[in-house]
């Protein structure tokens, strides 16, 4: 995965719609928490999307919905009691799928910008 | 993902609603303090930690609602407010919701009462196994005008062997027959069916105990066997469970009880007791009179596979092979089936589908006085929408509310009518004509509950459809600058409640109208001379059978004997019987011929009737020419016969019937009996007061012996009253015979009105109630008419304006709206009334007087209505009217 610059400008709010993909992508690695989620997107970004941690719970409940993710209560390894999200075998297709469309919405605003 | 898997997950999140909150609030709960901890060991104060914490996180109750809504409950926690906000402004105006649960229930009753019966007639199945493969075979003959009628026996197992569409073919004799039971107590008659042993088979039931009949019980073996139903089983045997395989005496013969059938087998009539096989001789099975006489219904099992189409073009071929093959019997003689539920309903199926049309009708009028009631309310309440539209409130929210107000206030409506509904169907299983109902079947079920259900949520929707969208289509702005004034959308909303008032009127004129209609037909029935005087008579149907009826002497013997007595009675002027009692059949028919005339000149389908000296005195039919019968007309005299007026009108014209001589027969041999024609007697109305006298011959019944008949009895006082004498005669003459029945002529006369009386009843009612709550309705609308015009007329009265005029200004407007309706319905009466000519008599479908009287009455009525808005108004103060706004 190519790293983002790092930036000095304050860190961007993540862009509608995109929040679904960044779960997904993030749940590829392990099965994880909210809380999780929300460190591991702020990580990877480099601090440059910062995930507005309330909106990710409603996010997580429209992909649970879907069928693309699965909860359950689990015990963290400091013995507190989360509920764990992980992938099902549709919502890994779907990233496919997913991230398919975004490149291309991507390459075409990228492309516009630079002609016009 | 699937549909159904999401629907699924949804359903989870809604039933879980609570379990879910507390989820999340778990999850938040962990989020913050995880993001504290780390804050912490950033390096932060615990408390600095914490609410950078709840900053980075966001506006907690935020997401908590976006989850909410995300489960997709949302409609469902908004539906429970609006119902508990319903039930609350119901409750704020008892009065309006009173009003409008009853005359909701009033609808809503009548319709589940009389869809109760339409259920039970027409829609539920037969109970027999795999029903719809059941038709019904019939004869018909043009010659004859037969259509439908019953089929001649040895046509029958013709079919039943040629036709290999038929798996099989079962008859019945039509007609019940009474048989009396003795050796049980007193004696007692019994309705029993004579059937082909494969009745049951063809139809696919089964015996509660014991045995159905066989096929081999068609024919005549060494015992007779019966098979009882289960009524008969409990009444007169105490639900004996030896029963089965014991002998009983039926009409003095011993039969052996074979089996019960269970309560649910009630065919082909609700009334009858026991099932006795055909028991036929096989000898007989080539003679002519198989084939000629026509006294079975005939039902067939179509075979597995098989269409009706296929089934009945092969039945064609069959029925044209025999008519080559029989031409003396079977000449122009035709055949057809009809699916046997549609058969057992013909006539039931128009009445119920009439009622069915009122009550919908009915129901329709309710809706529009409710409409017009809460669209008052909504005007009312229009300050509350405003504020509420301020506030934020969307507008589909809005007229969603307003919809679950008026649906939770028609389910009230609903379940009120559902227990008037519930009575109802016992009143109308009371008020019904004998056997147009099955008594046992016209019950709730889920098809009854369903369709109650339905209608009441529809009624809901469609009357709460005009305050709802009204409600929803005001500005706020608008309403409250007004300050609560009647303005411009106050007139708009008036014109709704305008339009409601011209369309119950309309309704309640057509209702009025078909009632009407029946009402007029019903008096011309009842001024139809049937022929006979019927008052000061009583009859007494019975039956001389048991050993006796194998001798016709014996039977001669009894009635005269009991004819004897009966006149020796106080009281009693004079005193006949006949085999047939007038305005209830005309009797078995046949062909004739007349001596002397041309081969081709034979008559079809006479009545016939034995009757005894003095039955024309006795019922005052005048006698027209010749005689009446007397003693000398006995077994071993000349045969002789009376003809009815018809009859001489049509075959004797110009000539005189008396002298002249027939035989009951189309070509008469050495074997017909020539009967001298004695006299003519006047036209008696042989099966009802609407049906046109047939020709018939009287025959003595001297000559031809009947077991089966009724004695009429002349007295000059109340004829009820000589009943208990006339049962003691008879169980003097025969302790073994019991009666079928004991009536004044008056009651028999009135008992073949029964299905005129109570259709014109039933829809009498219905249209009463509807006129009623039209009058209601346009009351409602000119006294918020003329409240609305207050400020108006106070002004107009403050000039100077007369007090007559300012009513008449209210009356006009209201009568204006009421001719509105009334033309709506007289337009829609012409069209509809032309399907009520079936039932209608002597009466055109628009006939003049009922289209004059019916639109006449409604508007006196409606103007009355009119007419106390109209009054109050002119009588108000004008400065007080006018201080007041």
């Amino acid at each position: 995965m190519p790293e983002p610059p790092a930036s000095s400008a304050p860190p961007a709010d993540v862009l509608r719609g995109t929040l679904d993909l960044l779960v997904l992508k993030t749940l590829t690695l392990e099965p994880m928490h909210g809380w999780g989620i929300s460190q591991r997107i702020q990580q990877f970004s480099r601090g440059v999307l910062d995930v507005n941690q309330g909106s990710l719970y409603p996010a997580l409940q429209r992909l649970e919905l879907k069928g693309w993710i699965a909860a359950e209560w689990r015990t963290t390894e400091n013995n507190r009691r989360a509920r764990y999200y992980r992938l099902t075998a549709q919502g890994r297709r779907a990233l496919g799928t997913e991230t398919e469309s975004w490149r291309r919405y991507v390459s075409a605003v990228e492309w516009i910008l630079s002609t016009t | 993902m699937s549909v159904v898997q999401g629907l699924a997950r949804r359903l989870q999140l809604v039933f879980g609603g609570r379990a879910a909150d507390r989820d999340l609030d778990d999850e938040i709960r962990l989020h913050l303090e995880l993001e504290t901890e780390k804050n912490i060991r950033a390096g932060m104060s615990a408390e600095e930690a914490w609410r950078q914490a709840r900053i980075a996180f966001g506006g907690v109750d935020t997401t908590r609602e976006a989850h909410r809504d995300g489960r997709g409950t949302r409609w469902l926690e908004d539906l429970a407010s609006d119902v508990r906000f319903a039930l609350r402004v119901l409750r704020r105006s008892p009065a309006l919701t009173l009003a409008a649960v009853i005359t909701l229930a009033l609808g809503v009753g009548a319709n589940t009462a009389i869809f109760s019966a339409v259920n039970a007639v027409i829609l539920r199945p037969l109970p027999f196994s795999q029903p719809d493969r059941l038709v019904m075979l019939w004869e018909s003959n043009p010659e004859f005008h037969w259509d439908q009628q019953d089929v001649a026996p040895a046509n029958m197992l013709d079919w039943r062997e040629q036709v290999h569409a038929f798996t099989d073919v079962a008859a019945y004799v039509d007609g019940e027959e009474s048989v009396t039971l003795t050796g049980q107590g007193a004696p007692r008659l019994f309705t029993v069916v004579t059937v082909t042993g494969n009745f049951f088979s063809v139809l696919g039931v089964h015996p509660e105990m014991g045995r159905a009949l066989r096929d081999a019980d068609t024919w005549k073996t060494r015992t007779r066997v019966v098979v009882i139903s289960d009524r008969m089983w409990r009444e007169q045997f105490g639900a004996d469970p030896d029963l089965v395989g014991h002998t009983i005496t039926l009409n003095g013969k011993r039969a052996q009880v074979v089996g019960i059938m269970p309560a649910s087998v009630r065919f082909p009539s609700e009334n009858v007791d026991a099932w006795i096989p055909l028991w036929l001789d096989p000898a007989s099975r080539a003679d002519v009179s198989f084939r000629r006489a026509h006294w079975m219904r005939a039902i067939a099992r179509i075979a597995p596979g098989v269409s009706l189409e296929r089934a009945n073009s092969q039945l064609q071929t069959t029925v044209r092979r025999l008519q080559l093959q029989y031409p003396e019997t079977n000449r122009g003689m035709g055949a057809g089936m009809t699916p046997l539920h549609d058969f057992l309903v013909r006539d039931s199926r128009r009445p119920l589908e009439t009622l069915l049309a009122a009550v919908t009708l009915l129901l329709l009028i309710a809706c529009a006085n409710v409409g017009n009631l809460l669209l008052v309310r909504a005007a009312g309440r229009e300050r509350e929408t405003a504020m509420r539209l301020a506030l934020g409130a969307g507008r589909t929210r809005l007229i969603r509310q307003a919809l679950t107000e008026s649906v939770t206030l028609s389910l009230i409506g609903g379940a009120v009518g559902l227990a008037i509904g519930w009575w109802g169907t016992r009143v109308l299983i009371a008020l019904q004509p004998p056997g147009m109902l099955p008594a046992g079947d016209v019950r709730m079920d889920w098809a009854v509950l369903g369709y109650v259900v339905a209608i009441t949520t529809l009624s809901g929707i469609l009357f709460g459809i005009a305050p709802a969208v009204w409600s929803g289509r005001r500005t706020p702005a608008e309403v409250l600058k007004e300050g609560g004034r009647c303005g411009s959308d106050v007139r708009r909303m008036q014109r709704w409640g305008h339009a409601l008032v011209i369309g119950e009127v309309a309704i309640a004129l057509l209702l009025m109208t078909g009632a009407g209609l029946l009402v007029r037909s019903f008096q011309e029935l009842t001024q139809v001379n049937p022929g006979f005087d019927a008052r000061g008579v009583l009859t007494v149907q019975m039956s001389a059978s048991g050993p006796r009826d194998d001798s016709f002497d014996n039977v001669r013997m009894f009635y005269d004997e009991l004819l004897r007595r009966v006149r020796a009675l106080p009281g009693v002027t004079n005193a006949a019987a006949t085999s047939e009692l007038p305005l209830t059949s005309w009797g078995w028919t046949s062909q004739f011929s007349v001596a002397g005339r041309a081969p081709d000149q034979y008559g079809n389908e006479v009545a016939h009737r034995e009757v005894t000296p003095g039955y024309f005195r006795t019922m005052r039919v005048p006698v027209i020419r010749g005689r009446e019968f007397t003693e000398q007309d006995g077994a071993k005299a000349p045969p002789v016969v009376l003809i009815n007026q018809t009859l001489a009108r049509q075959f004797f014209a110009g000539q005189d019937p008396v002298g002249q001589r027939v035989a009951f027969d189309k070509s008469p041999d050495s074997a017909s009996v020539w009967r001298t024609i004695v006299g003519v007697v006047g036209d008696e109305r042989q099966t009802s007061l609407g049906t046109e006298t047939k020709i018939q011959f009287m025959t003595p019944f001297a000559q031809e012996v009947r077991t089966e008949m009724a004695l009429v009895i002349r007295t000059p006082g109340n004829p009820s009253t000589l009943a208990p004498a006339v049962r003691r005669i008879v169980s003097a003459v025969d302790p073994g015979l019991a009666i079928a029945s004991v009536r004044t002529m008056a009651d028999v006369r009135s008992a073949s009105l029964a299905r005129q009386r109570f259709l014109m009843t039933m829809l009498l009612v219905f249209a009463a109630v509807g006129v009623v709550l039209a009058v209601v309705g346009v009351y409602g609308v000119m006294a918020q008419y003329a409240r609305g015009r207050s400020r108006e007329m106070g002004i107009r009265l403050a000039l100077g304006a007369q007090r007559e005029q300012v009513r008449w200004m209210v009356v006009r407007r209201g009568m204006w709206l009421v001719g509105a309706g009334l033309a709506a319905g007289i337009v829609a009466a012409l069209a509809a009334t032309r399907f009520m000519q079936v039932f209608l008599f002597d009466v055109a479908p628009v006939d003049p007087v009922t289209f004059v009287a019916v639109p006449l009455l409604l508007l006196l009525t409606a103007v009355a209505a009119t007419w106390l808005p109209a009054r109050r108004a002119s009588r108000a103060d004008p400065a007080a009217t006018l201080r007041e706004e």
